[in-house]
């Protein structure tokens, strides 16, 4: 889960250079266009979870649009405090809304449970785990193969020349936020039916998401999905064997570690996908 | 045509001293923003509600209530803001609420300074017992039980159900740190021995590695301190882990809002048997208008503040208003120290010496994807030492 | 004209407490409580802004250096039985020497693995002061911190405490006018504006940003230890990311890197949602919506668009 939202911000930071506060307010929209169609319209669980990225990519594109179109030729303060009060404004805007009460969205699945000589998983987390796999493969290709793929490569690698060779650079970005919103979704369409859904769950993501990217190397796409499944076991090790509630520092204490030994993050070269 | 002069002057001098009987002010403080905002807008819900209540009945001896409310964002500094803001700006006459422990503490000595009597319908801190009445404070009084009270009286049940080892596994918060601690000295004094205890944050979406620590420790019982909200995806990684642990709940998990969240699945919580001191169904007309106004269940902080208006603060009023003609903070205080209900939804509500009232424990059981109550204690200070 | 109104102005602050018991006998206390909050988030406010404004390093981890200013002296004053002035040197001496530690490895990261990297800071810290129950109590919070007192002096009255934030208030002005406008605020802001030919003019970027950070820091820590006094109890709560986020708000709205551009800020976002008393959570989108127009259209905050306004008429 974590790789996959940690893979949307990535993309953001390597293309567009920019840190999305609000990234983990997207997740936060895409679990309750997940729970609005699948909970309150009655629409089928894989129609539902197709329905909430795809409602994301209109949030994106808007998004884009509305903010990020002014602010990306501003300096990185501007950014960092414009995304942040996106962020401030999306998760107040929800609680209004919707309300505190966390939504519940169980499936099928996620009840059922196997059991293979004593480790116990619920069919939801393999499911989780099989679209994560074939989300990042398709990610992938669209990255290395298409021509739009080609340009957020190359503008990620050297925006001037880009502008000088004629890639928009402000549809790249479009593309771009799009494209991660729609990752923030799914995966919130995937893991939402394993827990709770309320107002806040982004702010905490955001961060989380965030301590990936840095360790995988900014803006390194591959990198911060595999930095992610690194920070998801270290939290889990760390739970399991020294301490639940230090576990969230622990974490972050690795990120820090990484940060101080090798500053362009474990995998990271430069700025670039 | 004289008389009839005379006649709409009494009428006019009669609805004007009618009109004039000023209202009695309640405010109601608790977290109406962050991210516990869910227990404020509960407060709001059921204070209104039953200010509604009591003014459709024509008010308390012909004194209409109004309610207003302040935010205490369950941070101690915020909750001094909302204390100010009610009693300074609202002109408050009492003050229901912080519900949150960090709140209450910090409101306390803001209370004791500007004389307003604070009457706490949830904070389970024991130290707010120790610190009121006769404790130095006389201005807070409490209606809910704190946990080392639910402790002791808990822990000598599960000793009576035959539990010999338990684990505590608790929220990282006021709530679940304060009631860890009350649960280890209350399993030793009844003689369950405490194997591990465990804390994990609210609104954490992976219970997998503390409960995989838990299975490691293997007692016969687990204690949770657990609100609703967690307590769905926990109970179903619990069982999605295959643990067969007995498991007493402090907090929320045996509750409508529980049962509402895993309708799907109601039986997964079955087994659990919860303390707490209110639960649906102990006043089902409190119910029946909750649910017709909000179209959920009742929630119990909402619902806690609204039975502490009703049966601690009201009945406070009505002997501020008999014995001193007026209910000013000063006389709400001190009419608060004679309140002596027998049968509020939550059992006697008397104040001690500390300001405490010794309600009900109540045992609360889920089977067959429903909740029964299982049994009612009292409670007693004799249990703590 | 301009030294006469702004004595004006000053006599006017200090008289604050007299005027508002004339003014709304009923809700002085109030009024006070919230100035004195006023008071204490701009000195908060500015401490933030001599990292941010004028060394320009986004830090998130202010949060951190009050806290652990606030549990410094909470710790001191309750367990030790420190006097209150003891307490407030300690509380600023460890928040500036943790600062100092922290920032020799941390300025060796760039803008965004800094900001990313003060953010893990805090969240630890915060983690910390909930964790380490033996010390900092937990979420059980340190109750019980004695009112202070200077020698024989205690300060007990709200109006005693209000003259109290605002001597930190101005004692925090002064030395952020100090730090920023002679030769050292000039190489603190050749720092902020060019990196590179700050270094080939002999000016050491890394020292200077230190200096800054750490200087912000123990004032941070200092302005804790009076918050904590004023409540009288301290909780993990008070050191969350939110602080972060009322910081930016208030110095970014009023104005990057200008004292009165923050002293603005913080009136905005303190003392009015008092006045105006909206909902809460509007109240945030409010801000939010506020922010995010300010920063977009006006990088300069709501102080440079009041001065461009008053010097418009002014020129007219």
């Amino acid at each position: 889960m974590y790789a996959m939202v940690a893979a949307g911000l990535a993309l953001m930071l390597g293309v567009a250079r920019l840190i999305n506060f609000a990234h983990g307010e997207f997740f936060m929209l895409g679990a309750y266009a997940f729970w609005f169609a699948y909970r309150e319209l009655g629409v089928p669980y894989p129609l539902a979870a197709v329905l909430a990225p795809a409602v994301m990519v209109a949030f994106g594109i808007a998004y884009q649009h509305g903010v990020i179109r002014a602010i990306l030729p501003r300096s990185w303060h501007v950014q960092l405090i414009a995304t942040l009060a996106t962020s401030i404004v999306l998760t107040n805007l929800a609680i209004i809304a919707l309300g505190t009460q966390p939504k519940e969205v169980p499936t099928v699945l996620s009840a059922r449970i196997l059991d293979v000589g004593g480790v116990r998983v619920a069919w939801q987390r393999l499911l989780v785990l099989g679209a994560s796999v074939v989300i990042f493969w398709a990610l992938h290709r669209f990255v290395a193969r298409t021509r739009t793929g080609r340009a957020m490569r190359a503008l990620s690698q050297n925006r001037e020349a880009c502008a000088v060779v004629g890639v928009d650079v402000q549809r790249v970005a479009m593309v771009t936020f799009a494209l991660s919103a729609a990752l923030a979704a799914a995966a919130a369409a995937l893991v939402s039916p394993l827990f709770n859904i309320f107002p806040d769950m982004g702010t905490a993501l955001t961060l989380k998401a965030f301590a990936a990217v840095v360790v995988g190397g900014f803006g390194y796409v591959n990198g911060a999905i595999a930095a992610s499944f690194l920070i998801g076991l270290t939290e889990a090790l760390a739970g399991s064997y020294v301490s639940y509630a230090y576990k969230d520092a622990i974490a972050f204490l690795v990120m820090l570690a990484v940060l101080l030994w090798r500053p362009q993050g474990l995998f990271g070269r430069r700025l670039g996908i | 045509m004289r008389l009839a002069l005379a006649l709409a002057t009494l009428l006019f001098l009669a609805f004007s001293a009618g009109a004039q009987a000023p209202p009695i002010k309640i405010g109601f403080a608790s977290a109406m923003s962050g991210p516990a905002a869910i227990t404020g807008e509960g407060v709001r819900w059921g204070g209104t509600l039953a200010v509604e209540e009591i003014n459709a009945k024509g008010g308390v001896m012909g004194r209409k209530l109004e309610a207003y409310f302040a935010d205490n964002k369950a941070q101690p500094g915020e909750a001094v803001s909302a204390v100010r803001k009610l009693a300074d700006v609202d002109q408050v006459d009492v003050i229901i609420g912080q519900t949150h422990s960090g709140a209450c503490l910090g409101a306390m000595p803001v209370v004791k300074e500007i004389g307003i009597p604070m009457v706490v319908e949830s904070c389970s801190h024991p130290k707010i017992r120790e610190l009121s009445g006769k404790g130095g404070n006389e201005w807070t009084f409490r209606v809910a039980l704190d946990d080392e009270i639910m402790a002791y009286t808990f822990a000598r049940y599960m000793a009576k159900q035959g539990v010999k080892t338990s684990s505590v596994l608790a929220m990282n918060n006021d709530f679940g740190r304060g009631a860890a601690t009350a649960y280890e000295a209350a399993f030793r004094k009844a003689g369950v021995k405490l194997v591990s205890t465990e804390f994990f944050d609210p609104g954490q979406p992976d219970y997998r590695p503390v409960l995989a620590r838990l299975k490691r420790a293997n007692p016969e019982a687990i204690l949770g301190v657990i609100l609703a909200s967690d307590g769905a995806p926990f109970l179903r990684q619990f069982r999605e882990l295959g643990l067969t642990q007995k498991v007493y709940a402090r907090g929320s998990l045996a509750s409508a809002e529980f049962l509402h969240q895993v309708r799907d699945n109601p039986r997964v919580g079955d087994g659990v048997v919860e303390a707490s001191y209110w639960i649906t169904g102990l006043d089902p007309d409190w119910d029946r208008k909750w649910t017709e106004r909000h179209k959920i269940p009742p929630r119990i902080h909402g619902s806690l503040a609204a039975i502490t208006l009703k049966w601690a603060v009201v009945p406070a009023l009505e002997i501020a208003l008999k014995k001193h003609g007026k209910a000013d903070r000063a006389s709400i205080r001190a009419a608060l120290t004679e309140v002596d209900v027998k049968d509020s939804p939550l059992g006697p509500i008397k104040f001690d010496a500390n300001h405490q009232a010794w309600i009900n424990m109540i045992l609360i059981e889920m089977r067959d994807g429903q909740l029964r109550i299982l049994e009612k204690l009292p409670t007693s200070p004799a249990f703590l030492n | 004209m301009r030294r006469a109104s702004a004595l004006g102005f000053a006599v006017l602050v200090v008289a604050a407490p007299w005027l508002i018991a004339a003014a709304v006998p009923r809700q002085q206390r109030y009024v006070l409580h919230v100035l004195i909050f006023t008071a204490l988030f701009a000195a908060l406010a500015l401490s933030y802004d001599l990292v941010v404004g004028h060394v320009g390093s986004l830090s998130l981890a202010h949060p951190a250096f009050f806290g652990i200013g606030a549990y410094t002296a909470a710790i001191l004053a309750t367990a030790a039985g420190w006097p209150f002035a003891a307490g407030l040197l300690a509380a600023v001496l460890v928040a500036a020497v943790v600062a100092a530690l922290v920032g020799v490895p941390l300025f060796r990261l760039a803008e965004h693995a800094f900001a990313v990297g003060t953010l893990g800071l805090a969240l630890v810290a915060s983690i910390v002061a909930n964790n380490w129950v033996e010390v900092t109590r937990g979420p059980l919070c340190i109750t019980g911190i004695p009112k202070p007192a200077l020698g024989s002096l205690a300060v007990t009255t709200l109006p005693a405490y209000y003259w109290l934030a605002l001597s930190a208030l101005a004692a925090v002005v002064l030395l952020y006018r100090g730090l920023t406008t002679f030769r050292l605020g000039r190489a603190f802001h050749a720092v902020r504006d060019n990196e590179p030919l700050a270094g080939a003019a002999g000016i050491d970027p890394l020292k200077y940003r230190l200096l800054a950070f750490t200087v912000g820091a123990g004032l941070a820590g200092g302005i804790g230890a009076l918050y904590a006094h004023y409540l009288s109890v301290m909780c993990p709560e008070e050191m969350t990311i939110g602080l972060t986020v009322n910081l930016l708000v208030i110095v970014f709205l009023g104005g990057v890197g200008s004292l009165r551009g923050v002293l603005v800020g913080a009136v905005l976002f303190t003392a009015l949602p008092e006045v105006l008393r909206l909902a809460p959570t509007w109240r945030l989108v409010i801000y939010g919506l506020l922010l995010l127009l300010v920063v977009v259209r006006s990088p300069e905050g709501i102080e440079s668009l009041l001065r461009r306004a008053i010097g418009a008429r002014a020129a007219r």
